[in-house]
């Protein structure tokens, strides 16, 4: 090898193809899949942009990993931020969230909103903000981002899955469908990687209810037991 | 120990404190006094207007002769008091005893203080660096009695002496004028020939009793310190309560900042001497022919420093709109608690720039405070009635029976169910509410549409089916 070539990779100046970076401090996501997909978890902060439908387990996707952090970090918040519904506390309770660790900040104004997850992420009270928020522009995404930077904080942007050309500036990109055995997930985009194709996440573990395996003979569903009588 | 009393004469009171709550006025160029319009006579006046020859007690008239340009303030004995208290809390730090004399002298008691700055000149010292923070024009004098002090401090004679030789001199060629006897007396003085307090203390005391009036005796006795002098010390107030006269009238909230910064900056001397904090200001707005506004700002946690009630402020500002101009400004800050440090954790790593109750705060200000809450669960079956949210963060106080399979989301109030969906988990029964109004009879299932969207659907007793809530 060129001895420049050699001098420029040590220096980490210069960047191979074959070589994907490691993630040090990737957080686990709780689901094996999703931690596969992204070697390692969710990153330490930065924002994320979740392309789903509403109710088809995006969120609680992203509930092991949050309740990680909150363990981590019991002095600091969860915020949900414009929440589509009210937030039922009964759920996270039962999940093992701590409820006076969590805050709903539900603004009048659309504005409002954005200006609500920029204060919240570079407060440095919160350690995960989940936005839901239906457009977002690039710049607007380059100051959450700062924001996020500046407090530590990871941002989840919840919004519906609609044709977009331009690239939002996010850290990681994830486009979610409906699956039987949990959700179905891509990685659209993330830092240092390319996007793989899309995959289950099994959320059985968590929800024994929510997900079907493969195998639907081995349960007997209502539905499905008056449809084959 | 002998007694020494130092006496702090303010004259131009009112015209200091307009001077510096409008620092771009022009009341160190143009002639501007004070009028008392009880008496129609001049009470305090600046530099220019001395020079263009007007006087104490003058008339209206004669004044605006002598200039045209003459800008004239009614005397405001409120504005004037206030201003005396102010000098009087920021003395009390340096001086223990002090004593309000009409509206615009302090009296301090200074014997007893030698013990703490060992001689009269250090303590004058200090004493003239906090009257200098409070940009006021004064005249001093000390004296063996308060009414000596008093006298020499009217006729500025701004020296500072324990030596009482050297007082009894500089009184006794002071008119008789300058006194507090009253004008009747001071003129049935001069007929028998006495124009000076030299003249008179020749008299002796019980001569003048019989002679004049019992009130000139008692001065006199109290000048010389033969009779002793009732003074009732101050003791400061615990709420802070302050107004900014405005010499100009604002319309915009953005001038209306300059003002504000400069309540809060006095506010946050006040707490940091004393170590409070507050969370509650209100200011009110006073606007000239309209009702005042009254602006309240909270704050979850206690605060004192004026950069972070600005920030509040600014937020709370953008909400409201003047009917009309705004011409004074009141902060009044009843509740006061004793600060105590935060315990944060040094080796953390990243320092928060904001605690979070600062971030509710700022939040509540901006959005409204029903904006931010925090979810909390009350021990009823009813979903309706679990779900709870608060204002505040607060922890809940009895961990119950929680059941799995609940949605992350709940619709309130329900909605009828319109699409086809198939169920995947249920029924589960619940059925209660019968000791108040609003029982309910529900099954509920955990049901699936042709989307793949997780729903939390209930059946009533009457076959209708509702969407109550959504598996997120």
């Amino acid at each position: 090898m060129h001895p420049t070539i050699s001098y420029l990779k040590n220096k980490n100046l210069l960047w191979q193809a074959s070589h994907t970076q490691s993630t040090d401090n990737g957080q686990h996501t709780g689901f094996k899949e999703l931690d596969n997909a992204l070697q390692g978890g969710f990153p330490e902060y930065g924002v994320i942009d979740i392309r789903s439908e509403i109710g088809i387990g995006e969120l609680r996707l992203l509930l092991p990993s949050i309740l990680t952090r909150q363990q981590q970090k019991q002095t600091e918040l969860v915020t949900l931020i414009a929440p589509p519904m009210s937030i039922n506390s009964e759920m996270l309770a039962e999940f093992g969230f701590a409820l006076e660790q969590v805050m709903v900040v539900q603004p009048l104004l659309n504005k409002q909103v954005l200006w609500s997850a920029e204060q919240s992420l570079k407060s440095g009270c919160c350690h995960s903000v989940i936005l839901w928020h239906a457009s977002l522009s690039v710049t607007q995404v380059k100051r959450l981002q700062l924001a996020a930077e500046k407090g530590h904080c990871l941002l989840f942007i919840i919004r519906q899955p609609r044709q977009e050309h331009i690239s939002l500036p996010v850290t990681l990109g994830i486009k979610l469908s409906p699956s039987k055995v949990g959700i179905r997930a891509q990685i659209t985009k993330r830092k240092g990687s390319w996007s793989n194709n899309s995959f289950d996440v099994y959320m059985g573990a968590y929800w024994p209810e929510l997900s079907r395996l493969e195998d639907t003979n081995v349960l007997a569903f209502p539905s499905r037991a008056s449809r084959a009588g | 120990m002998q007694n020494i009393w130092l006496y702090l004469y303010f004259p131009n009171l009112q015209l200091d404190a307009l001077l510096q709550q409008n620092p771009e006025s022009n009341i160190h160029t143009q002639a501007y006094v004070i009028l008392d319009e009880q008496t129609n006579q001049v009470c305090q006046l600046n530099h220019s207007a001395y020079q263009a020859g007007i006087r104490l007690g003058m008339g209206l008239g004669t004044a605006a002769m002598l200039n045209g340009d003459l800008q004239v303030i009614a005397y405001q004995q409120e504005m004037t008091k206030n201003r005396l208290n102010d000098i009087a809390h920021s003395l009390y730090l340096v001086t223990s005893d002090i004593c309000f004399f009409n509206d615009n002298g302090l009296l301090l008691r200074v014997h007893n203080m030698l013990n703490l700055y060992g001689n009269l000149t250090s303590y004058w010292q200090v004493v003239q660096r906090q009257l200098s923070l409070q940009q006021v024009g004064f005249h001093y004098a000390t004296g063996h009695s308060p009414l000596a002090a008093r006298l020499l401090a009217i006729t500025a004679w701004d020296q500072v002496t324990d030596n009482v030789g050297v007082i009894k001199k500089a009184i006794q060629n002071t008119p008789l004028q300058h006194t507090d006897i009253t004008p009747k007396a001071v003129e049935k003085l001069q007929r028998v020939g006495i124009h000076t307090i030299q003249a008179v203390l020749n008299i002796p005391l019980a001569d003048i009793a019989k002679r004049f009036d019992v009130e000139v005796a008692t001065y006199i006795g109290k000048l010389t310190a033969q009779i002793t002098h009732p003074v009732s010390f101050f003791h400061p107030k615990k709420s802070f309560n302050r107004v900014i006269e405005l010499l100009y009238d604002i319309e915009n909230i953005q001038i209306l900042q300059g003002p504000l910064s400069q309540l809060l900056q006095s506010l946050e001397q006040f707490l940091k001497t004393r170590d409070l904090l507050t969370q509650t200001l209100v200011f009110t707005l006073s606007q000239r022919d309209e009702k005042s506004i009254e602006l309240n700002i909270h704050s979850q946690q206690g605060e004192y420093l004026a950069k972070s009630w600005a920030v509040l402020i600014s937020l709370k500002l953008e909400n409201i709109t003047l009917s009309a101009p705004v011409f004074a400004i009141r902060l009044i800050v009843e509740n006061t608690y004793i600060r105590t440090p935060d315990k944060s954790d040094l080796f953390a790593g990243k320092q928060g720039r904001l605690s979070r109750l600062q971030l509710i705060s700022l939040l509540q200000a901006k959005l409204g405070e029903e904006a931010v809450s925090t979810p909390t669960l009350t021990n009823d079956y009813r979903p309706e009635q679990t779900i709870q949210n608060s204002k505040r963060l607060i922890k809940s106080i009895q961990p119950f029976q929680l059941y799995a399979l609940r949605p992350s989301f709940l619709l309130t109030p329900p909605q009828r169910l319109q699409e086809k969906v198939s169920i995947a988990y249920g029924p589960e029964r619940i059925e209660t509410g019968w000791w108040d109004a609003k029982p309910i009879t529900r099954d509920y299932f955990i049901a699936r549409n042709q989307l793949g969207q997780w729903y939390w659907v209930f059946k009533t007793p009457e076959d209708a089916w509702y969407l109550h809530g959504v598996f997120s």
